[in-house]
């Protein structure tokens, strides 16, 4: 069997599964004689020393080795003296009656609902800190001891619900194989923990704790997101080669991250940053790439009730803008609508998502809230370079009409003296087929385009990418892609504009090499794939990379192509 | 009772460390201390760091510190000049 989960931290391991329950009592409301408060409050004085003594411990321990996840301790410390919660809680116990862990209880899930409430992503991620010094009461109430995944009896695939800061901070890397878990997305703790320790992560796998048994072998895929049980000897086979292979390369690429991206015959190749959630993390690729090639900003509508707002978004965009200083960011209005569902609005459902009133069409439709981000994003620009991308763009009108917003938002902002760079760049992301082959039209008209191949693909294939039945349809390397791609290449070349990747083609060391054959000069992917992509640059010529994508070109079928690239480039994989 | 407004200057706002360091301050005084953003109703305990990253006062946000108590002007001033300090960022 398979099962898929987001793959937050790669790498490969095999091996007994290992359920991870942390210590979850069931409480219920408890309360205590009127006369019995003043030793209740000492009780719970008590309670909250030995909570400090054992958050001091951690730290202590933490401090010298790790600094960063001591952090999180000390920042424990902090919740565990909160005025305002020790006031409640004090107060529960004096007022209400409350017995301490009913009075802790409750108190921390009014707070926990506050701040899950907060609009800021990584506050509302604190909520995991807050429950973690609550379960630490509760246990320490129960006379628990810390049960934790720092004495491990044997190398293990950690599987759990979700897994506490705690549970992480003290767990031992060289017995932990791989982490499973329920929930969690790729800025969750977990998520940045096994990242930082190198441990391979598949977060949100519904229902893991039971579809998995303990001591049950399985294959973890953290660079697919999958995992396989009742693997027979030929998978396992499989696999434990390609975790070698993955120790390997990993190794061999690291080094590449920060070279400067040049041929060998000295032609200077951009490689921008594709960015969804402007974190830390992902800032943090500012300092080895060229640019934002595509800053999907949907995530700022995402996971929320109310619509951003416009100074919301301008505090956004400026953090992104600031990070990468003179260096282009192209920032994509949004692309919601068809399967992506928001809490924040309103959508239509619809028989054909894709074909449907998604991006730029949805933006139409909504005037409001795309005048809104325009805005927005022009207010930023002081501080930076910023390029906008129209997602969806099927036609000139579909291009003028989104230009002729634009023009209404400067107006506007120059009616309230508000400032905005005057050196904006508009363009177009190229991923509906009409457009593409009218793209000596559009370059025109357009200051720059960006493929996304990932549904220039899906539409000229005419595949639902989220139909599993059709997905043998999807072809990547199906050769009218490569044609179609060249045709936009030459057509911006020849007005002397800017055209990009942003798509799957633009991170796959085999397709990034046909685009730079065809005369693409900007890659922009997924901070994970620079590595791969800089190794490739480095090690070829323009000259070779054009003959190779002539034959391509000129190949019968997807698997013809896909098959002769993996044989040209062998060397530089 | 004694208020004064200022703008929250450091880049990371009061999150993280700011905040962290923002609520030692605050519980030195005796006073009982509020903050809240300029032009909404929302108030938060500023010996609370929960109440306080609730709030999600970012850069540029302007803020109002109230407090009420014998120590109220000086717990005021003193919040306000740290984070005019900027909490030694930049």
């Amino acid at each position: 069997m398979t099962f898929t989960g987001n793959p937050v931290s790669p790498g490969i391991a095999t091996g007994p599964v290992f359920l991870y329950t942390p210590f979850k009592p069931q409480l219920e409301e408890t309360l205590i004689p009127s006369d019995a408060v003043e030793e209740n409050i000492k009780k719970y004085e008590d309670l909250r020393e030995k909570a400090r003594l054992e958050l001091e411990a951690i730290h202590d321990k933490l401090e010298q080795d790790d600094p960063e996840k001591a952090k999180i301790f000390a920042a424990h410390k902090d919740i565990l003296f909160d005025d305002a919660m020790d006031e409640e809680i004090r107060d529960a116990i004096n007022y209400d009656y409350f017995s301490p862990e009913w009075a802790i209880q409750t108190t921390y899930e009014k707070f926990i609902r506050i701040l899950s409430k907060a609009k800021d992503e990584i506050i509302r991620e604190r909520v995991a800190d807050l429950r973690d010094v609550r379960s630490r009461l509760i246990r320490i109430w129960f006379e628990v001891p810390e049960k934790n995944l720092s004495a491990l009896e044997k190398p293990v695939v950690v599987v759990a619900h979700d897994l506490f800061p705690s549970d992480t901070a003290t767990l031992d890397r060289s017995k932990v194989l791989a982490i499973v878990t329920e929930i969690g997305g790729p800025t969750s703790h977990s998520a940045i923990i096994a990242r930082s320790y190198e441990i391979p992560a598949v977060l949100g796998l519904s229902d893991a704790m039971t579809l998995f048994a303990d001591d049950q072998v399985v294959i973890v895929d953290a660079c697919e997101g999958k995992v396989f049980t009742e693997a027979d000897d030929a998978l396992l086979a499989e696999y434990a080669q390609k975790r070698e292979e993955y120790l390997v390369k990993a190794a061999d690429l690291k080094k590449f991250r920060d070279v400067e991206p040049i041929t060998k015959d000295g032609v200077r190749i951009k490689v921008e940053q594709n960015i969804g959630s402007a974190d830390a993390m992902e800032l943090e690729g500012a300092t080895c790439t060229d640019g934002v090639g595509l800053f999907r900003t949907e995530f700022i509508y995402m996971g929320r009730e109310q619509l951003p707002t416009e100074d919301e978004q301008v505090e956004i965009y400026k953090k992104v803008l600031n990070a990468f200083g003179e260096r282009p960011m192209i920032l994509r209005t949004m692309d919601i609508g068809g399967d992506k569902v928001l809490d924040c609005m309103e959508l239509p459902k619809e028989e054909n998502p894709f074909l449907g009133l998604r991006a730029l069409r949805l933006s139409f439709a909504h005037p409001e809230i795309f005048k809104t981000q325009l805005r927005a994003a022009f207010r930023a620009s002081v501080v930076g370079n910023l390029w906008i991308m129209f997602p969806m763009v099927g036609s000139m009108d579909d291009f003028r009409r989104a230009k002729a917003v634009v023009e209404e938002v400067k107006k506007e902002l120059d009616e309230a003296g508000l400032p905005y760079s005057k050196d904006v760049k508009i363009g177009v992301m190229i991923e509906v087929p009409t457009l593409a082959v009218i793209a000596d039209l559009i370059a025109k008209e357009a200051d720059f385009c960006s493929v996304g191949t990932n549904d220039l693909t899906q539409y000229s294939t005419a595949v639902d990418r989220m139909n599993p039945s059709v997905s043998g349809y999807y072809q990547t390397f199906h050769p009218a892609m490569f044609r179609l791609i060249g045709h936009v290449i030459r057509s911006f070349d020849a007005e002397g504009k800017s055209s990009g990747v942003c798509g799957e083609m633009g991170g796959n060391p085999l397709t990034a090499a046909v685009l730079m054959g065809l005369g693409m000069r900007t890659l922009s992917m997924g901070i994970a794939s620079v590595p791969s992509i800089k190794k490739l640059i480095t090690n070829v010529t323009i000259p070779e990379l054009e003959k190779l994508a002539a034959t391509v070109v000129n190949l019968n079928t997807a698997a013809e192509v896909e098959e002769y690239l993996k044989k040209e480039l062998a060397h530089v994989l | 009772m004694y208020a004064r407004s200022t703008i929250v200057a450091n880049r990371t706002g009061l999150h993280a460390r700011p905040a962290s360091d923002f609520i030692a301050c605050a519980s030195k005084f005796k006073s009982k201390i509020t903050i809240k953003r300029v032009g909404e109703d929302d108030e938060a305990n500023a010996k609370s760091i929960v109440m306080l990253l609730s709030l999600g006062l970012g850069q540029g946000t302007e803020v109002l510190l109230t407090a009420k108590g014998e120590d109220e002007v000086e717990a005021v001033d003193t919040l306000i000049e740290l984070i005019d300090s900027k909490f030694g960022e930049d």
